[in-house]
């Protein structure tokens, strides 16, 4: 058996890559990818380094420096981009937010527990995960006390615990798909605010937001926010010991947000968004570990129901979750929201004027809202 | 002191060996995507020192790529490469009693094994190294490359067996060629 064992991987690796061959044009790929190297390594005050040789191609990249700029940027989001697209659904996204101060910075209805914290003006914590179209999220209060978990497994059924009530729910036809965010640099996005706060959104069925779509995945979003051009790079900053390549939102962004990603692997390792000129102070900070499928890390993903928790309706499970945050403006019923513009409202600074405060009501599980369509990334003018 | 390399020569070196090292980086890797990314990484360091590089640059891409699969290059790579793995180990389950051959099993559970496993048997069966040289490319002993690819190959017969087994349960018969 020994030898046939021997014999037959070798066939076997003789037969998988029977096929392959080189890329043409190797070493110009090799050339290019060592000149954007060279480039971002100038843009990053590592220029000490730089071959005589390639002096050339290391262009100062300092302010005014506009074409150096832009290739290393557009290199490092494509980097990123690249690396978040193998990661999505490759990678289990674990993210913790952190919320401080006395608004989210988005206004309202963008994360339950951002909002919950935002009563308060207590730093609150969410803890994430992410995988594919399974998503858990598990709110803690100010105490370190867990409020609610929540999250659609991957037959889209939605489990919520709520440790207040001690009552749990899960209902199937709720979920469908994550909405679709399909950016690109070439099409444009258009976006007032970076799409990273999309990442914030709960996936609370009421909370400005269709109940039949996703929350989206750390990936997606943060994918959708670097190939949308609003940011850049800007130098090089400690994250948890790692040097990581800091990229910012433009300064006439209303909302600040800064990403930073590993310059080995291009994953983010923290997105700090924080509220713009003229708005409450507020910031959210997520710290994200990018985690192997193990069984053990897939079990995250799974909402348990503690012992003795009584099983109650979805409206009466969401309802005092929703009661928790102020302010919010939702939608009288799910079934009247209207698909992706749910959305709109979350990330355009709140109207001027009384917020609606009818709590929402719930249709009956079997209505399957439509498909979510392509969402619109603008704010009205008012 | 050697006599500077020329590009056209680095060329004509990878118009070569391209293909192979191609191959080798795919087997380390578990994907033509992370292999080819992988062996862009050796050959842009070789690149680098080309012009006064002196020695086999064949030996010194090999060794590059494995150290680079075993040193955990690129986090990304290694996820997707798990991913991969999860997927294939699934299908081998499911697999295990279909059609597939049992030499596309035992290239899908090489991408299971620890990455020094995966690297001593891609350089002793596909790139039919020696044990000593083998270590030299891995920079371990010989002993370690004897006991790391016994290992490798005590779970491939592992799968082997299974596999005979589950044919025989099903009554198939010499599937393995």
């Amino acid at each position: 058996m020994n030898t046939d064992v021997e014999d037959l991987l070798r066939d076997g690796m003789e037969r998988y890559t029977a096929d392959l061959r080189a890329p043409a044009g190797l070493i110009g790929r090799v050339t290019q990818r060592r000149r954007r190297r060279l480039l971002l390594r100038s843009a990053t005050g590592a220029t000490a380094v730089l071959a005589a040789g390639a002096a050339a191609l290391a262009v100062a990249v300092g302010p005014g420096a506009r074409q150096g700029g832009a290739d290393t940027t557009a290199y490092v989001v494509k980097q990123v981009d690249s690396a978040l697209s193998a990661a999505d659904p490759g990678d289990i996204a674990q993210m913790t937010v952190t919320t401080s101060g006395t608004a989210t910075p988005f206004g309202t209805g963008v994360s339950t527990g951002a909002a919950t914290g935002a009563a308060t003006g207590a730093a609150t914590t969410t803890e994430e995960w992410s995988y594919g179209d399974q998503w858990r999220s598990v709110t803690y209060s100010s105490a370190g006390h867990p409020v609610y978990d929540e999250g659609f497994s991957a037959s889209s059924v939605y489990t919520l615990v709520s440790y207040r009530a001690r009552t749990w729910v899960r209902e199937s036809g709720l979920g469908q798909p994550g909405a679709s965010l399909s950016f690109s640099a070439s099409s444009g996005c258009g976006l007032p605010v970076g799409a990273v706060a999309f990442l914030f959104r709960s996936g609370l069925p009421g909370i400005g937001k269709h109940v039949g779509s996703l929350p989206e995945t750390v990936a997606r979003a943060a994918r959708a926010a670097v190939s949308c051009g609003t940011l850049t790079v800007a130098g090089h900053q400690r994250v948890d010991g790692v040097d990581a390549i800091k990229l910012t939102s433009r300064a006439d962004s209303p909302i600040s947000e800064t990403i930073w990603v590993s310059p080995g692997t291009y994953l983010p390792l923290r997105l700090v968004i924080r509220s713009g000129a003229g708005s409450p102070p507020g910031q959210l900070t997520a710290d994200i570990s990018w985690l192997a499928p193990t069984a053990q890390n897939l079990a995250n993903l799974t909402v348990p129901i503690p012992a003795g928790f009584r099983k109650v309706s979805l409206s009466a499970a969401v309802t005092p979750i929703l009661a928790l945050i102020p302010g919010v403006p939702l939608p009288r019923t799910f079934g009247a929201l209207v698909p992706g513009l749910s959305g709109l409202k979350t990330f355009c600074p709140a109207p001027a004027g009384p917020s609606a405060t009818a709590r929402p009501t719930f249709p009956a599980p079997a209505v399957r809202p439509p498909a979510t369509p392509r969402l619109v990334f603008s704010c009205p003018k008012r | 002191m050697a006599a500077e390399r020329s590009t056209a020569e680095f060329e004509g070196f990878l118009a070569e060996r391209a293909d192979h090292l191609l191959r080798t980086a795919v087997l380390l890797t578990g994907s033509r995507e992370a292999g080819e990314d992988l062996l862009q990484t050796a050959v842009e360091r070789l690149l680098r020192r080309w012009r006064r590089f002196d020695g086999d640059p064949e030996g010194y891409l090999r060794r590059t790529l494995c150290n680079l699969a075993t040193d955990g290059y690129r986090r990304a790579g290694r996820w997707r490469q798990k991913e991969r793995l999860l997927r294939g180990e699934l299908s081998l389950s499911r697999d295990v009693t279909g059609d597939v051959d049992l030499r596309d099993a035992l290239v899908r559970l090489l991408w299971q094994l620890p990455a020094r496993q995966r690297a001593v048997l891609v350089l002793r069966y596909w790139d039919q190294l020696t044990d000593a040289e083998t270590a030299a490319v891995l920079g371990c002993a010989e002993g370690t490359v004897r006991s790391a690819a016994s290992r490798g190959l005590a779970r491939m017969r592992e799968l082997a067996d299974e596999w005979d087994d589950t044919a025989a349960s099903c009554g198939r018969n010499g599937k393995r060629a």
